[in-house]
């Protein structure tokens, strides 16, 4: 495998592996295939591509109709369009019949959406799929993470999302790193003054920050909660009662994502003092990705800031 | 199967519904009887089915894209073997398989889970087009309403299944006339129904929806189209069967007194 070097290749290329391997395998577009850059799949698997125009709702409605009849339909499009245009045919007819159908959702976040502006910016979508049962959410890291996600997830019963980005990601993990299904996974243990929990493509500031922590003596754990749903909440409260204190990092909106999700599990028995990082309930705006992270309070700094924070709450 | 006893059985689906409304309390009857015959034709004559195999990957399909009139495709699931009658009597209480809306994992031989309006051309498209991407030689069957028109994802579909030739979906449009709030004339604005679909790249055929040896014909001649998905415009009459249903619209969705049953199953041929 070559370098996978942006999240939209991942999906791809691993689609390309999925559907050399397994024949039920289809790609449905909503003239989106040139999004995911997937004329090789086209050229290589013409039978296999179901181009439908610009008609998410209908692209979903068509998903569940393939599903139902024994293929596995991949729907790759702006992650909004699926999740808000296509929210009820998501829901109700793919999610509550639980059928085996993969969402992948570019654009997710502020860096994702970058210099779109907000209408292909999208910090929302993984607290729609939260609410809806049976799915399965994945937030990769990187290219190869997706890549990996993909292959980890294919066999998986019931509808799956996946989020993407623009393809302006920075690597995190080398290629080859297996995807961490369903289990959070420690990235950094340097002892239990501070936990840093995120997903997505933060993650490499969330790196930087526990670096930069360690600089000043303080021990933090890194952990990377890449499965949304099923939360692997056994792991995450084992993480929480060691540390007594938590900053979740998430390139979406604060409520119904990862800070939500882990708030949760601090409310239901794992007690610990928790600071939300991600956009505090406003929409983003046109720039260039990392900018727009900073501007938005997902710098180092504020990670830093926010994990001493934290742990000045524990001391009171 | 001739005429005679397709209408036989198509009486026989509408009583069902009528038991099942006046005895479970709840569900749409004339939205019902206005499909009646043409599920009958399908369930009875047309499509390819085994109902002691309700999964056989080359059954054609079904989709109600109109859920609501589900009590009558109940029955005719029922009818053909596919449950006991006596559960139709559950319909929408607690436990039951029969869900006020079609459900597809709790009810054998339902191919889609459908209910909210507008999805089910989609559904039945991404079923046509896996048959063709798995070389299988099924046909697949919806019926939409004509006040579901309205719902924009109906010509998404139209439009992507006529790029695709999809010429083994043929779609039933239930025109009775009516939808929720009166005339589809009064609230919405579907006609010309045909010159639309016409538009969209269909074949399109106008047959009487109560007449089984139209329907049967109009099908023959939709399997004959083989670059075309088909669009049958079916003139129907919300509760036809029963006199005191036509023409009142709150039979959409209401609930027989003693005396309107007896007099329901006697119209439709049946002994109380």
């Amino acid at each position: 495998m070559s370098t996978v070097d942006s999240t939209r290749i991942g999906f791809r290329d691993a689609l390309l592996k999925l559907a050399t391997e397994r024949e039920d395998v289809v790609f449905v577009s909503t003239d989106s295939l040139k999004v995911v850059k997937g004329e090789p799949f086209l050229e290589q698997f013409p039978d296999r591509v179901v181009e439908l125009g610009i008609s998410e709702q209908n692209g979903v409605g068509v998903c569940s109709g393939l599903a139902a009849s024994g293929l596995l339909p991949y729907i790759c499009t702006y992650a909004g369009f699926l999740t808000m245009r296509a929210c009820e045919q998501m829901r109700t007819f793919v999610s509550y019949p639980n059928l085996k159908v993969r969402f992948v959702g570019a654009n997710g976040g502020l860096h994702g959406g970058n210099r779109e502006g907000v209408s292909h910016q999208f910090i929302e979508d993984v607290g729609i799929l939260r609410g809806m049962p049976n799915f399965t959410i994945l937030c990769p890291a990187d290219g190869g993470q997706v890549y990996e996600a993909m292959l980890a997830s294919a066999d998986i019963d019931g509808p799956v999302y996946i989020r993407i980005g623009s393809g302006r990601e920075d690597k995190v993990f080398p290629d080859g790193t297996p995807f961490p299904m369903g289990k959070i996974r420690t990235l950094v243990d340097e002892g239990n003054d501070v936990a840093l929990l995120a997903h997505g493509f933060v993650l490499g500031r969330v790196l930087e920050a526990a670096k930069k922590l360690k600089e000043e003596g303080i021990k933090a754990k890194v952990v990377e909660v890449a499965t949304i749903k099923p939360l692997d909440k056994e792991g995450l409260a084992e993480v929480l009662n060691a540390t007594g204190c938590a900053v979740t990092v998430e390139d979406h909106t604060i409520i119904n994502g990862l800070g939500s999700a882990v708030a949760e599990v601090i409310a239901e028995g794992a007690p610990a003092h928790l600071i939300r990082l991600g956009l505090q309930d406003v929409y983003g705006e046109s720039g260039f990705p990392e900018e727009l992270l900073d501007a938005y309070g997902m710098r180092v700094e504020d990670i830093v800031s926010a994990a001493k924070k934290a742990m000045s709450r524990k001391k009171l | 199967m001739d005429i005679q006893a397709l209408q036989d059985i198509s009486l026989s689906l509408r009583r069902d519904v009528v038991e099942m409304v006046y005895r479970t309390k709840d569900g749409h009857p004339s939205p019902s009887f206005s499909v009646a015959d043409i599920i009958t034709a399908l369930y009875f004559e047309i499509m390819r089915l085994d109902p002691s195999n309700p999964d056989w990957e080359d059954r054609d399909r079904f989709v109600l894209s109109k859920g609501h009139s589900c009590p009558v495709l109940y029955a005719a699931l029922a009818k053909k073997g596919y449950f006991p009658r006596e559960e139709l009597f559950t319909l929408r209480y607690l436990n039951s398989h029969l869900q006020g809306h079609p459900y597809a994992p709790k009810t054998k031989g339902l191919d889609a889970t459908t209910g909210s309006l507008g999805n089910g051309v989609s559904i039945g498209l991404g079923m046509a087009l896996a048959a063709r991407i798995r070389r299988k030689d099924y046909q697949v069957y919806a019926i939409t309403g004509d006040g579901e028109l309205g719902e924009g994802m109906i010509w998404e579909a139209a439009m992507a299944a006529s790029h695709h030739k999809a010429s083994n979906l043929t779609v039933f449009i239930d025109n009775n006339n009516y939808q929720s709030g009166g005339t589809v004339g009064e609230v919405s604005g579907p006609y010309p129904i045909e010159d639309k679909w016409q538009a969209f790249g269909w074949h399109v055929q106008t047959i009487d929806g109560h007449d089984i040896a139209q329907i049967l014909k109009a099908v023959e001649n939709a399997r004959l189209v083989n670059d075309k998905p088909s669009a049958i415009v079916c003139k129907t009459v919300k509760g036809n069967g029963v006199s005191f249903m036509v023409g009142e619209n709150s039979w959409h969705k209401r609930v027989y007194t003693d005396e309107e049953y007896k007099q329901a199953i006697k119209e439709l041929g049946g002994a109380v």
